[in-house]
Formats: C-alpha cells, structure tokens, sequence
C-alpha cells in the first residue's frame, strides 16, 4: 500500500472512531453532569418539605432562564427508601408538578387542575413496588392513591406556582415550601 | 526510489489523536449550544416541545444535564424563545420593539426578557416581563409590549444596557399535546422600531 491510501485509511478510521467518542460522550453526559438540577438537589433528599430553588422575582437561583412569575420549588427522591408521597393544597392559582428521573428527562405532570377537593396528592413508585402494593391491597376498600411509576430510582420533583402579580409573590412562595415529599411508610412495608 | 513508508505506529496515533480530537471537540460545541434536533420554528420563535416529556432525545438530555436546567413538562407549558426579531434580525438592545398583539390559548402566559447570561432584566421600576394577567389590553382585548432602553408610555419592558437580549414567552397549560397545533400566526409578532448607535 502506498503511503497515500494508508494516510487515507488511518483519517478514515479516526473519523469513524471519533463519531463513536462523540456519541459516547453525548450518552454519558446526563450521568457524569456535577451541575445538573438533580445533583443540586443532593441536599433536598432528607427534607419532607420541597425547598425554593428559585423563588418569585427571578433572582438568586441557579436555574437557566428563570421565570420571575413562578416560584419554583423541588425535592430529590430515591424509591430504594419506599415510594415517596407528595401532597399539595393548590390555591387560585396556577400550579403544576413535574416528575424527572435522574438522568432520563420528565416521566410525568400535572397540574391543579387534576386536584381533588382542593387537595393534589399522589405517590411515585417503581414498578416492583406497584405489585407490592397492589398485592397487599383490600378488594373490599381499594387503595384511591394516585400512583405513578418511575422509570428510574433515583429522580426529582418540581412544583411550579404562579405568581401572576408580584404582589402575590410572598403566597407563591409558601404554597411551594408547602409542598411535601414524604416517604410513604405503609406502602413500603 | 520510493518514499519510505510512513511508520504504522504514527498512523495509528494519528487515527487516535484525530478520533479523540475530533470526537470530545464536536460533543463540547454541540452541549453548549441548543438541542440541534426536534425544534420548531414558529415566526421569530423557537420551542422544543419534546424536551419536558419522556421522549427527549440524547442530546436535549445532555443539553438539560449541562444547564442545569429543569424544562416545562409537557402537560405544564411550553416555553418558546426568542433571539431574532419578526425579519430575523438578531434582537439588540441597541434598538426599540413592540411585541404583540395576541397570544395562542393557555390558562395564564409570561413574557419575560432576558440579558445575555440569561439572567432577568429588571427594569428602574423592576419589572422584567409581564403576565397575562398584568398586562394592559386595549378595546378588542389585545396588547402590545414595547421594549426599548428609554421609559415608554403603556406596557413597558427595558432593555438591558448593552447586548443582545432574549425574549421567552411561556405558555402555561395548554390545551391540546404541548401545543404542536400552535400556529406562527397565532403567536405574538416582534418588530423592531428604531435602533440607536
């Protein structure tokens, strides 16, 4: 082989070689991020209680392109504890819940509308959890929990309330901070 | 006489160094940029409806990942943005816009300008966006939101002091699957007025 049709050959397979890093890196970025919403979220895993992470106004926060007339509040979840139960008394206005995996993007939403005597509860589950659940349940008084399956253990909830007028900024806020996550103990067991 | 052949190992480091090169180079440019498919381009606007829902693509994951960001879910809104005006000339603070003058359905909509690190740009009164419910609607039930750097009469929005700037409107709860039905005309225009030094 001339040195040309070698040369040819090595740019050939570099190229090829480098589609592959590209698509490598590509796929492997969601799970090697340090900046992503759910590793900021590390410290919310504990609380029972969503926390702000960007409230009314748009100012300290991390978030990319905040809304200044939502208040934004979030709570990490690992269903390897048991399902995690979150509850939220919406009032007027606008609210909404965002489920994400880890690493996957949104798996559910939903918003006030979906409230039931003014009340927004529902549980995320994994699959096997669901079966436990449903096995356990009394056929003569079945279980009215909303429940949602996640695609992942790991993952991270976001409420979103609206604040249409900066007066009503203040309320938006506690309505976010109101919001629970707490690890369903009676599931679990 | 021949030319002596190029060594294979140099070849093969060459192969290596070019894939590696080549590889983490287009990956870097492509996670700092927006997501490079399953956009929609409506007038000056521009959305990815699929980036909130369980078939975002890998890289509109990548791309969340490495903001940071927490996209609207489909089913909360949709988030459209703006960087070019209605003839597609880059927005520029430099210059005065009005936007208007109706919005496609939703339960309530913001419209919020940003500066170019993407923080809000509030106003000398602190306003840096308006809501459907703040704004100021004339007799047919339409409005008009003008941007510019000096105080302007009705609804006002300033720009920041230099730069280009974003303009995103948020379309929260809307009806139909996140708005793939949306239409260029129903959404708000941007013209550009005049522009100074």
């Amino acid at each position: 082989m001339s040195n040309l049709t070698r040369l040819f050959l090595a740019t050939l397979s570099g190229l090829v070689l480098a589609a592959g890093v590209h698509i490598a890196i590509i796929f492997a970025a969601p799970s090697f991020a340090e900046n992503d919403a759910f590793n900021r979220l590390q410290e919310t895993l504990t609380e029972d209680q969503a926390q702000l992470i960007s409230p009314a106004g748009g100012e300290k926060t991390w978030l990319p392109l905040p809304d200044p007339a939502t208040a934004v509040a979030a709570c990490a979840f690992d269903l390897s504890d048991g399902p995690v139960r979150v509850t939220a008394k919406p009032g007027q206005d606008f609210l909404s819940f965002s489920f994400h995996t880890k690493t996957r993007g949104v798996f559910f939403a939903v918003t006030d509308r979906a409230a039931i005597r003014g009340e927004l509860e529902l549980v995320v589950m994994t699959p096997r959890q669901l079966d436990e659940a449903r096995a356990a349940e009394d056929e003569n008084d079945p279980s009215r929990d909303v429940r949602i399956v996640a695609p992942q253990e790991q993952g991270y909830i976001v409420v979103r309330v609206a604040a249409p007028r900066p007066s009503q900024r203040v309320q938006a806020e506690e309505a976010a901070k109101a919001v629970t996550c707490t690890i369903d103990e009676d599931e679990a067991s | 006489m021949t030319a002596r052949p190029i060594p294979t190992a140099a070849l093969i480091l060459y192969a290596l160094v070019l894939a590696l090169g080549l590889g983490v180079g287009s990956a870097y440019a492509v996670l700092n940029g927006t997501p490079p498919f399953g956009s929609r381009r409506l007038g000056p606007w521009q959305a990815w409806p699929k980036l909130g829902s369980a078939d975002a693509d890998p890289y509109m994951r990548a791309i969340v990942a490495r903001r940071g960001d927490v996209p609207l879910a489909i089913g909360e809104g949709l988030a459209l943005t703006a960087l070019v005006d209605k003839d597609g000339r880059k927005l520029s603070s430099a210059c005065s816009y009005r936007i208007g003058r109706s919005t496609p359905a939703a339960r309530w909509w913001t419209l919020t300008v940003y500066d170019e690190a993407g923080r809000p740009s509030p106003s000398e009164l602190g306003r840096s966006g308006f809501t459907s419910s703040e704004v100021v609607r004339d007799a047919d039930n339409m409005f008009t939101i003008a941007l510019s750097r000096s105080l302007s009469p009705g609804n006002w929005l300033q720009l920041p002091a230099s730069g280009p700037f974003t303009v995103v409107l948020r379309l929260y709860d809307i009806p139909g699957a996140a708005g793939l039905n949306l239409n260029a005309d129903d959404l708000p225009t941007i013209e550009r007025g005049e522009c100074s030094a």
